[in-house]
This record gives C-alpha cells, sequence and structure tokens, in this order.
C-alpha cells in the first residue's frame, strides 16, 4: 500500500523566486516550498497517518495534506526534486531511524520517498522558464525531478 | 569544600555549541558534563541541577529545526526531562536548544519557523529584558545585546493572540527591540511558568567577555566589571538560581 502525505507552511509567504537563480527573471514570480512524503508500506492505515502527523507535522505552523492533489494551487508551475534511487538520503534515513525505535508501530515500512516541491506563482514569460528553475535547484549527480505545468 | 552544581549538555548529531557553553557554564562555578543522546539514560539527570541544550543544527535540522531532537530524546528517556522540571530542575536551550525545547512542549505552545527574511541571519541584536524575577535575567541590565545566529528563529504561535498573551504574562522573558526575523511580538526568548525552564534564540555564550562585542570600547557597566559581557551575566545569574535553590 501505499500514501501520500504533503506538507505545507502556515506562516511563510511567497519568496521572491528569483532568490533561487543564478540569472534573475524579470517576470516577478513568487514561489513556495512544500515537502511531500511518499510511504509504501504494510499494516495499519491509520498508524501511518499517526506516525506521519507526530513525526512529520508540526501542528502550530504547518498543514497537512493527504493524497496525491498538490497541496498549494495556482501556481504557473511546480519543480518537485529528491535523491535518487541508491543516492544516501539523511533526511530519510533519520526518519527511519526513528521509527525503527518504536515498539510496535503497527505498520512496516517499506520504502519512504522524500520529494521537495517549489510551487512558482505568477505569469512566467514561456514553459522553458521551469528548465531555469531547474538548473539552478536540482544537482543532476544526486536529484531526479520533474516539472508539472499550470497547476491552476 | 562547597559542592558545584552540576549542569549535564545534551549533544545530538549535529549540536556544535556543546564546548563553548560548558565552558561558559564552568566559569561561573558549573560542573559540566556533555553526554551524547546515544548515551541518555532516565538516570542520566539523577544529581544534576541543570540541562542545557546547546546550539546547532541537530539531525541537520531535517524534517524542522529541533523535530528529531525532540522524538528521539522522548524515545530515550520518555518524560523525564519533565519529571526533571517537576522537581525542581533547571533547562536552558540556546538556539536549536530553544528549538528542542519548544517540541519538547516544556515551553509555552510555539514554533520556530524560517526567518521572515527567508535567510539564514547571523548578526548582533538588541534585547529587552521583559521578564525582571526571570532566574536567568536577575544580573543582566533592561537592554542589552547579544549575537544571533539562526535560519529557523521566528517564533510563531496558533494565532497572534497567543503571542500577545506571552508578552502581557512575562513568558515572553526576551524580545527583540527591533523587528529581527519576523517572531511574533518580536519574542526571542521564552520562560515556562515555574520560570525554571527558558529558551532563547541569542547566543550568550559567544559574548562572555567584553572584547567578543562588536565595538573594541564596549563595557558592560554591571557592577562596575569591565572586562565582562552579557552572556557571563545570565549564566551568572542562573548559577545563583540554582545554588539559592539547592
Amino acid at each position: 500500500m501505499q500514501e501520500i502525505y504533503e506538507i505545507s507552511d502556515r506562516f511563510i509567504e511567497a519568496g521572491d523566486a528569483n532568490e533561487l537563480l543564478y540569472e534573475p527573471l524579470k517576470e516577478g514570480l513568487t514561489f513556495r516550498r512544500t515537502r511531500r512524503y511518499e510511504i509504501d508500506f504494510d499494516g495499519d492505515k491509520k498508524a501511518v497517518k499517526k506516525f506521519v502527523k507526530e513525526t512529520l507535522l508540526d501542528k502550530i505552523s504547518q498543514e497537512f495534506h493527504k493524497g496525491e492533489k498538490p497541496a498549494l494551487s495556482d501556481s504557473a508551475f511546480f519543480v518537485e526534486y529528491g535523491m535518487k534511487p541508491g543516492a544516501l538520503d539523511l533526511e530519510k534515513e533519520a526518519i527511519l531511524t526513528y521509527y525503527r525505535g518504536i515498539e510496535e508501530p503497527g505498520f512496516t515500512i517499506n520504502d519512504l520517498k522524500i520529494r521537495q516541491r517549489i510551487y512558482v506563482f505568477g505569469k512566467a514569460a514561456d514553459e522553458k522558464v521551469s528548465d531555469k528553475f531547474v538548473r539552478d535547484i536540482c544537482n543532476r549527480a544526486i536529484h531526479n525531478w520533474s516539472v508539472i505545468q499550470g497547476n491552476v | 569544600m562547597e559542592e558545584r552544581p552540576c549542569a549535564v549538555l545534551l549533544k545530538f548529531p549535529g549540536t556544535n555549541c556543546d564546548e563553548e557553553t560548558a565552558r561558559a557554564l564552568e566559569e561561573v562555578g558549573f560542573v559540566t558534563e556533555v553526554i551524547p543522546i546515544s548515551a541518555l539514560k532516565a538516570t542520566s539527570l539523577v544529581g544534576v541541577s541543570l540541562v542545557v541544550l546547546p546550539g546547532g543544527f541537530s539531525y541537520g535540522d531535517y524534517v524542522q529545526s529541533g523535530r528529531l531532537a525532540k522524538l528521539v530524546t522522548e524515545q530515550k528517556i520518555g518524560d523525564t526531562l519533565k519529571e526533571f522540571r517537576d522537581n525542581g530542575g533547571y533547562l536552558l536551550g540556546i538556539c536549536n536548544g530553544f528549538q528542542i525545547l519548544t517540541q519538547l512542549g516544556l515551553l509555552p505552545e510555539g514554533s520556530l519557523v524560517e526567518n521572515a527574511s527567508g535567510r539564514y541571519q547571523c548578526h548582533w541584536v538588541k534585547l529587552d529584558k521583559q521578564c525582571a524575577t526571570s532566574p536567568f535575567l536577575t544580573h543582566l541590565p533592561d537592554q542589552f545585546e547579544f549575537p544571533i545566529a539562526h535560519a529557523e528563529g521566528r517564533l510563531v504561535t496558533a494565532t497572534p493572540e497567543e503571542a500577545k498573551a506571552y508578552r502581557e504574562s512575562g513568558a515572553a522573558a526576551l524580545t527583540y527591540t527591533d523587528e529581527v526575523n519576523g517572531s511574533f511580538e518580536q519574542i526571542a526568548g521564552l520562560q515556562d511558568e515555574s520560570g525554571r525552564v527558558f529558551g532563547l534564540m541569542p547566543h550568550p555564550e559567544r559574548f562572555m567577555n567584553a572584547a567578543d562585542h562588536y565595538d573594541p570600547d564596549w563595557q558592560s557597566g554591571v557592577d562596575g566589571e569591565t572586562s565582562r559581557g552579557s552572556g557571563y551575566y545570565l549564566f551568572r545569574s542562573l548559577f545563583e538560581s540554582v545554588t539559592s535553590s539547592n
């Protein structure tokens, strides 16, 4: 079974997207980040949700979104990236180390994928604008990524 | 021979201010022991007067700063820190330690999130003492300076009214004089109801001597002393509070 959770921040406003780029754009785009967790597991779905809420969510400053639907809407596009299979993902290892220390969690994690999402807002000149974000955010040696256009 | 109170510093993977914090504590009179989280047991705090969570980047700030440190601490020792506080113990969290204390629920409810600037900030700040009776602040003047160095130091509460209430009640024992990182009510440090648990984003251990200040002519003006920095007076206040309550 697989469950997908996306965590967004309540208090962090959209920032200037040029902060992500080596070469500033003129479009005045903004961005927000979220984090997406894909959990492959066997066992109790409710226990997985409880684990996610207790481990990965800050109830005061963050919001929790379950399922495939993107957490944020109205973006021109978003870049989703994460570590390539086989690359050492220290965040994943830290979470799994904690999980392994839980007595009787009620489920078994078979795989955990952590993906960052950068939602870019505003009117991009063309679809190639997203290439510049991929170039400056993603590291070809360790990341894989995808770009979803027109998340409106 | 007078027995010196013992302070334990908890060290997580990524904690990097433990040595200078231990040195600061020893300078004011504590005996210190740095305990790696892997070696921490509930019995580690027997005979200890103060637990310090020093600054750094525990677990690489993965998930959220302080989150994994909180989870691992609870996994290792359950509610021992709460029991330690309830039994009269003191807890101090500096920077990442403040984030961990907040996550552990040992301070009034709040969360430390990314600075409003979206950037890591490393500079000096002016601070206002809001609670003159705080055991951590008694020897400090009403206004003083400390350095900050953090990316996630913006204190937020579920509603802005909660932060306002913290300021009115004195729970927000320390505030920035100016807008620094977007913290609600410009809160720089929080204390719990007992006053024995205190967390702050600035680094007092980095200002133990007047010579640490950016102005070479700076003097504290406290007690006619010229060579001490403001950080010394925070740790000195704490030492006197601990020894008077032992």
